[in-house]
């Protein structure tokens, strides 16, 4: 965690894992078939990313923060009129994060109670039925069309601020960036502590295993029937 | 007055056999109970072929399985789809898209991939391995995708 960058390793790490994982699920849905299974665990890491990334808006740096970038509608409408100094997410660049998080936290969850009336079911569709299974299927359905405008909406603001503000928002999410110290804008404070790391990603894990069934009461071995006399 | 009793006798006898003649059709409800059973059946298949390829392989099990998807397969299920079952409640309301019954040519060629594969599984099943039933219960995995993405309604 460089001092003076914008996005601390865990942040980056985080987004561009998520780019990959989340075009991987995408692209295997799509497939079907036996890439199925792949879009389930895809699922699975993905819910587990999000969930780190909401503890680290609360024990990670500066930046990172939930308390620091959310901001209220003043600060949008100030941010509109060019009046926003400051280092990380902008007061509406912080609603677009919300969004994306809340959207992709809900494709997750509702892909594990959904299934695919062919071969497939989410790890936790059993505990409520066939009919709220295949209501999740539809949410599941619908969140993916407004996750696909959203991203669009993201690149095309980035797309906007390269081509049009002349600002590339890319490279700092690689490397991290440099925070201009500025009056107004402090240079962020980055959580040290590998605590905190540790902390995010045991809640983050401790999701993915419930999620994945793992505290459902083991039953007997799934339904392999024996082969019938007749 | 007699001529005119033979007139509605006539009438009715012919209204009667009108009636009959309809009520050997089956009724929209009978179709759709039908395609939603047959589907079931597909999906039982269906299960036992993935809890085999998933756990210990019982072959005989697998060839069972893909022989009665392949049956239903080559049923003739286009005829559960015949015209004025496009809406309606059968063991629950049909999921069905309208568009399904606009477009005949799409939906022959979904379902010839789904006769085609389910075929190819049943045979798979009596000559292959585990690995090569998986693989190819796949692809028919595909060919319901394929449909049940253009015309089953998911909400």
């Amino acid at each position: 965690m460089e001092h003076g960058a914008i996005w601390d390793l865990p942040t980056r790490l985080f987004h561009w894992l998520l780019v990959a994982v989340g075009i991987g699920a995408a692209v295997t849905g799509k497939i079907g078939g036996n890439l199925i299974e792949w879009h389930g665990r895809f699922g699975l890491l993905i819910l587990g990313l999000i969930v780190f990334r909401v503890v680290w808006g609360f024990v990670g740096s500066d930046t990172a923060r939930f308390a620091r970038f959310v901001r209220g509608p003043r600060a949008v409408a100030a941010y509109l009129r060019g009046e926003w100094q400051g280092v990380g997410h902008n007061p509406l660049g912080a609603l677009a994060v919300l969004a994306l998080l809340a959207l992709i936290a809900a494709q997750a969850a509702s892909g594990l109670f959904a299934n695919d009336d062919i071969a497939f079911q989410g790890p936790l569709a059993d505990l409520v039925g066939k009919e709220a299974s295949d209501r999740a299927r539809a949410w599941h359905s619908l969140v993916f069309d407004g996750l696909i405008a959203l991203a669009v909406l993201h690149v095309g603001a980035i797309v906007f601020y390269l081509r049009v503000k002349g600002r590339n928002l890319i490279r700092p999410m690689i490397d991290g960036g440099e925070a201009r110290a500025t009056g107004a804008a402090p240079r962020p404070h980055h959580a040290r502590s590998i605590a905190a790391f540790l902390i995010a990603a045991l809640v983050a894990s401790g999701a993915v295993y419930a999620a994945a069934g793992g505290l459902l009461p083991a039953d007997a071995p799934p339904a392999q029937c024996a082969p019938a006399a007749w | 007055m007699k001529f005119r009793n033979m007139l509605l006798l006539a009438a009715g006898v012919a209204a009667a056999s009108g009636t009959f003649a309809q009520q050997a059709q089956p009724k929209p409800e009978t179709l759709i109970k039908w395609r939603q059973s047959a589907y079931q059946v597909l999906a039982w298949n269906g299960a036992r072929i993935k809890a085999n390829v998933e756990g210990q392989y019982n072959k005989d099990e697998v060839v069972r399985a893909a022989n009665s998807t392949a049956a239903i397969a080559n049923s003739g299920l286009g005829a559960l789809f015949a015209p004025g079952t496009e809406q309606g409640k059968g063991w629950h309301d049909t999921t069905v898209k309208p568009e399904l019954f606009k477009d005949p040519k799409k939906v022959g060629e979904l379902a010839g991939n789904f006769v085609r594969e389910a075929n190819e599984l049943a045979k798979v099943a009596a000559t292959g391995d585990q690995a090569a039933v998986k693989a190819q219960f796949g692809n028919l995995g595909k060919t319901c995708k394929a449909c049940h993405d253009e015309f089953k309604n998911k909400d």
